[in-house]
């Protein structure tokens, strides 16, 4: 079989090799480059995506945030707020019953002093009354008689203003 | 990872099969019409038939057939790595395709700027054609970078690329280009205009073939050592070429992988650098700008 010479020169056969070249670009071009550009745009849109919905969530979070962060300050003030308020309320109250209170301790005392007056003065009547009775009956004894009741009266009287007490409303 | 199904599979294989075909057709091919010769032969591809054709034959040679071959190699590659591709990687294939086309865009960006961002895949075409030319010779093919036409072909394309690009700021503007810096120095630009295509040609064409011809020589070259050194042993063991063992395979490591490859690269790069340089981008804008103004006005 024949062989080409070492160097030759072939129009023909440079104009192949330059299809060849080019045919195998187009190949690379189409079967290779195009495929793997398009996987990898579809891959970096996806990419993409998936930031801007992270991106999103995070700005909802951050609202939702600021939202129930107010939210919690409001509610501190209003809890103070309410707090304060009852505390007035309370105090107010506390005031209240205290001078109720008072005033019913007054009107016992006061009760309790007047009760007590009457009940000085009836022990004295009672005593006065007592002590006539005995001096009478001791007069009586001393005497040896009995004596009427005015001579009573007037011995009693008599008595009594020598003790010097106040009168009785027999 | 999901498990793949039967017909993913089944695909899958049909197509790592039709990717390594080419390369047994080639070896089939070149095993039948091969004959078996003794000796030191350096030649250029075996002409397999000539078509009749004005100007001048056309030899079908076995550098034709084997750029084919690995143009059909490199188109089946492509399909089994785009095979099943998706956002989400599923298979280490794809990330070797993603490999491929983010560097070689970043290679094109990084030369050439944005501006040429489209060139990735032809400099993907001539890295792939080429470095895989110069690799046939790892299964014993004639390597198709060896040949002067093949390698001329591609030049001659990157030219026309070179001369385009030029040309973008009009035929005016490309011919005055030739009178720079100084007028009298045209024949010289010329010159080195055309040079450039031959240059990246015969640059090429000549690592590769000085790499096979001095592969034969040395092999040639150690067999006979071999005889004189050894020739004493008795018998067979006389004749059998020891020293031929390793030392080719250092120096085919060297001429066939790393020379191929790095050809193949610095023809690219020199595509990238021609073509990006060549464009005149500065005048370019200008021109652009002066163009959206008188259409505005």
């Amino acid at each position: 079989m024949q062989s080409m010479e070492v160097i030759s020169v072939n129009i023909w056969q440079i104009l192949i090799s330059l299809c060849n070249l080019l045919l195998l670009f187009l190949i690379l071009k189409k079967f290779l480059f195009s495929p793997v550009k398009k996987m990898l745009q579809k891959r970096q849109n996806e990419i993409d995506g998936q930031y801007s919905e992270a991106a999103e969530a995070k700005q909802e979070a951050d609202s939702n945030k600021a939202f129930w962060e107010e939210k919690l300050g409001n509610a501190e003030t209003q809890a103070q707020e309410i707090l304060s308020s009852a505390a007035a309320k309370a105090d107010v109250r506390a005031q209240q019953i205290v001078s109720e209170a008072e005033g019913r301790a007054d009107g016992i005392v006061r009760q309790a002093k007047a009760a007590a007056e009457l009940e000085k003065k009836k022990a004295e009547a009672e005593i006065k009354k007592e002590i006539i009775d005995v001096s009478a009956v001791l007069t009586e004894k001393m005497l040896g008689r009995e004596i009427s009741d005015d001579d009573h009266k007037k011995l009693f009287a008599s008595f009594l203003e020598g003790i010097g007490g106040s009168d009785d409303s027999n | 990872m999901k498990i793949k199904s039967v017909k993913f599979l089944a695909v899958d294989i049909l197509l790592m099969i039709l990717a390594v075909a080419p390369m047994l057709f080639g070896i089939a091919l070149k095993i039948l019409t091969n004959p078996a010769s003794g000796g030191i032969e350096i030649a250029g591809a075996r002409i397999y038939f000539t078509l009749k054709l004005p100007i001048q034959d056309l030899p079908i040679t076995e550098s034709q057939i084997n750029s084919w071959l690995v143009i059909f190699s490199v188109f089946w590659l492509c399909i089994y790595f785009t095979h099943g591709i998706s956002e989400k990687p599923q298979t280490k294939r794809q990330l070797i395709a993603e490999w491929i086309i983010e560097t070689t865009e970043k290679l094109v960006k990084g030369n050439m700027g944005e501006y040429f961002s489209g060139f990735a895949p032809f400099v993907a075409a001539i890295l792939a054609i080429s470095a895989f030319s110069s690799l046939l010779t790892l299964i014993g093919l004639y390597p198709p970078t060896s040949d002067i036409n093949i390698v001329a072909g591609w030049a001659i394309l990157v030219f026309i690329l070179i001369t385009y690009y030029k040309m973008k700021c009009g035929p005016v503007h490309y011919l005055k280009s030739f009178g720079d810096p100084v007028p009298f120095l045209a024949p010289l630009n010329v010159i080195s205009e055309v040079a450039t295509p031959v240059s990246m040609a015969f640059r090429h064409y000549g690592n590769i073939l000085s790499g096979t011809v001095i592969s034969v020589l040395i092999a040639a070259a150690l067999q006979g050592l071999s005889n004189m050194v050894l020739g004493w042993l008795p018998g067979v063991l006389g004749e059998i070429p020891f020293l031929q063992i390793g030392i080719p395979a250092v120096l085919s490591i060297y001429f066939d992988v790393f020379s191929g490859c790095l050809q193949a690269f610095i023809f690219a790069m020199l595509t990238m650098l021609y073509i990006s340089s060549g464009f005149p981008a500065e005048d370019y804008k200008k021109r652009k700008n002066k163009k959206i103004k008188s259409e505005v006005n």
